[in-house]
């Protein structure tokens, strides 16, 4: 365990997670001195029966609830001006986000626009560190398909982009009931965008005890649980630990934390069009192989959250990061072979050119906070393409 | 436009009246046990006269009060919170988990564990009113249902464990 010179956690985020973990809303929403919660949902919600079971559980709490079930999967800005009209003119005093995606990042700017009333504009609190007090109680359901941003500091619509640890929600409520199986492109993508983080936050330079755990964690559950849901999506255990996982893993995200693999899968799925998670996926192993043969001394420790205590007490401390990096092959490769295909296992299966790889890795440098420039970014996107990591070489 | 509607939830009549009846039967029970049962007794014997105890769920009820009487006796003091000191509460935290704990398909520990129950009191004494509660499961349920709901099914002799529930049984009837 490392102990940093200095450092600072904060998580607002109180998670309640189990069966029946919905039936807990009224008491929660009583502690938070909330009365008249609106419930913000995605438009697939209504098909999926999220609300109808969110509403279910408020049963003999006395409230009335304000619901919206509309939010599309790509908000116009102007939407958020409609919520907080309606939250303001029906007197309610609570946000209960159902869903994950952009119908939290909608319900998390709603809450800083009520939360602002009179004083700054949206567009004056766009950035980082610019909303400097607690914003109104925020309770966040995430459903199937959670990746971790929606408990993490960072809420964005298309260009308007905020952060603050105000932007946490107070509550997270994780239902096995809220999280039925999906598709397998939708759950590796909201799986892998997890451990991206995860990995990224429990090997970083800024890391530090207290996030050690969470990242601890959430790799634990994706290592574990996604192969097997995948392959057998009826694992209802196995969905929520996903979840959970994701919720964790968001967080410890920060600006910090987000290193190559983060920069890398967002420039490729920006570029190319495929999934956020599925495009960190591919890059993961090899950003991982690649900090260890550049001498980063934290990539070894992840065989611990990777493998277990077992095989990590088995393997040579020289040998740790390999395996490490090993297995996180394995486990991409495992998906390609189960999802038929939905998780490529390389750059180049993925069809991405390779006269591309140039382009990427200066895209890629421009967005990402680690130390390397852009021929190692290049080299990376390099041997992801290939499908050989620095290791093997 | 997003489209908005209000809703009201609606209550759960048939549970939350599943749980009153069951909160005053145990309640009853409790004060029957404490006269039959020596080891209930020790029990409130060793709690503060005048002690009051209230097991119920979040937000809106039902409650069951128990309380320590002048005498020394147990005595069930009704479903009312209203105008009571009570020095022990048990707030079981909604009423999905009243039912699954009313129902035995989770055990008072387990339910604790789980997060499921909120205690505002002196805790050795909850820790004596869960044993009592336990002691009590043990007379009123048949074995098969009552392992479901304890934490471990005690070895009595056949005098103390069917007799006394004869008697307990009577007695919370009759409300003596």
């Amino acid at each position: 365990m490392y102990l940093p010179n200095q450092y600072r956690f904060s998580c607002s985020a109180k998670i309640n997670s189990g069966t029946r973990a919905l039936e807990n809303l009224p008491m929660e929403l009583d502690a938070l001195n909330a009365t008249r919660p609106l419930i913000i949902a995605g438009e697939n919600s209504p098909r999926r029966g999220y609300v109808k079971k969110v509403i279910s559980a408020l049963k003999d709490s006395g409230m009335t609830l304000g619901v919206c079930d509309d939010i599309p999967d790509d908000p116009d800005p102007s939407l958020i001006g409609e919520l907080v009209n309606l939250y303001r003119h029906r007197d309610h005093d609570s946000i209960v986000a159902v869903g994950a995606g952009p119908v939290v990042d909608v319900a998390k700017i709603v809450n800083i626009a009520i939360s602002h009333d009179g004083g700054a504009s949206l567009r004056q609190l766009e950035g980082g560190a610019r909303i400097m007090n607690p914003l109104g109680p925020f309770i966040l359901v995430p459903t199937a398909g959670a990746t971790g941003y929606e408990t993490s500091r960072y809420a964005g619509v298309r260009d308007m982009m905020f952060s603050s640890p105000f932007l946490m929600p107070d509550l997270v409520v994780i239902d096995p009931r809220m999280v039925p199986a999906v598709e397998s492109g939708q759950m590796i993508d909201s799986a892998m965008t997890a451990l991206t983080h995860a990995v990224e936050a429990y090997t970083s330079a800024a890391k530090n005890p207290i996030a050690d755990v969470y990242g601890y964690a959430a790799i634990g559950f994706v290592m574990k649980h996604l192969a097997p849901v995948v392959s057998r999506p009826a694992d209802r255990e196995g969905r929520c630990a996903l979840v959970n996982a994701a919720c964790m893993a968001g967080c410890i995200i920060s600006d910090d934390t987000r290193g190559m693999a983060h920069a890398l899968g967002e420039t490729v799925s920006a570029m190319f069009g495929i999934a956020r998670g599925i495009s960190m996926g591919i890059m993961l192993p090899y950003t991982v192989a690649y900090r260890a043969v550049n001498g980063e001394a934290f990539i070894a420790e992840l065989l611990l959250p990777v493998a277990g205590f077992y095989e990590y007490g088995r393997t040579t401390p020289s040998l740790r990061a390999s395996v490490a990096v090993t297995m996180m092959i394995d486990l991409v490769r495992e998906l390609n072979e189960t999802a038929d295909g939905v998780m490529p296992r390389t750059l180049e299966e993925a069809g991405v050119p390779e006269y591309m790889l140039q382009d990427i890795a200066e895209t890629a440098v421009s967005h990402g906070l680690s130390r390397f420039g852009r021929d190692d970014y290049l080299t990376v996107a390099r041997q992801a393409w290939e499908g050989s990591p620095a290791m093997d070489r | 436009m997003s489209t908005y509607r209000e809703v009201k939830p609606g209550d759960k009549p048939f549970k939350r009246a599943y749980v009153a009846v069951m909160l005053w039967f145990v309640g009853r029970a409790i004060q029957s046990a404490a006269r039959v049962d020596r080891a209930v007794r020790a029990e409130f014997d060793a709690l503060p006269e005048g002690f009051t105890f209230c097991l119920g769920v979040e937000p809106r009820g039902p409650f069951m009060v128990v309380g320590k009487n002048r005498k020394g006796k147990a005595k069930y003091l009704g479903w009312n919170l209203q105008g009571r000191e009570i020095d022990l509460s048990m707030r079981i935290k909604n009423l999905e988990a009243a039912i699954l704990l009313f129902t035995f398909q989770e055990s008072d520990a387990l339910s604790a564990c789980r997060n499921r129950i909120i205690v505002d009191g002196d805790i050795p004494a909850a820790c004596a009113m869960m044993r009592v509660i336990d002691i009590v499961e043990v007379y009123l349920l048949p074995k098969i249902i009552a392992r479901m709901a304890i934490k471990r099914y005690p070895a009595w002799p056949f005098r103390r464990k069917y007799l006394g529930r004869v008697r307990i049984y009577i007695r919370s009837v009759l409300g003596y």
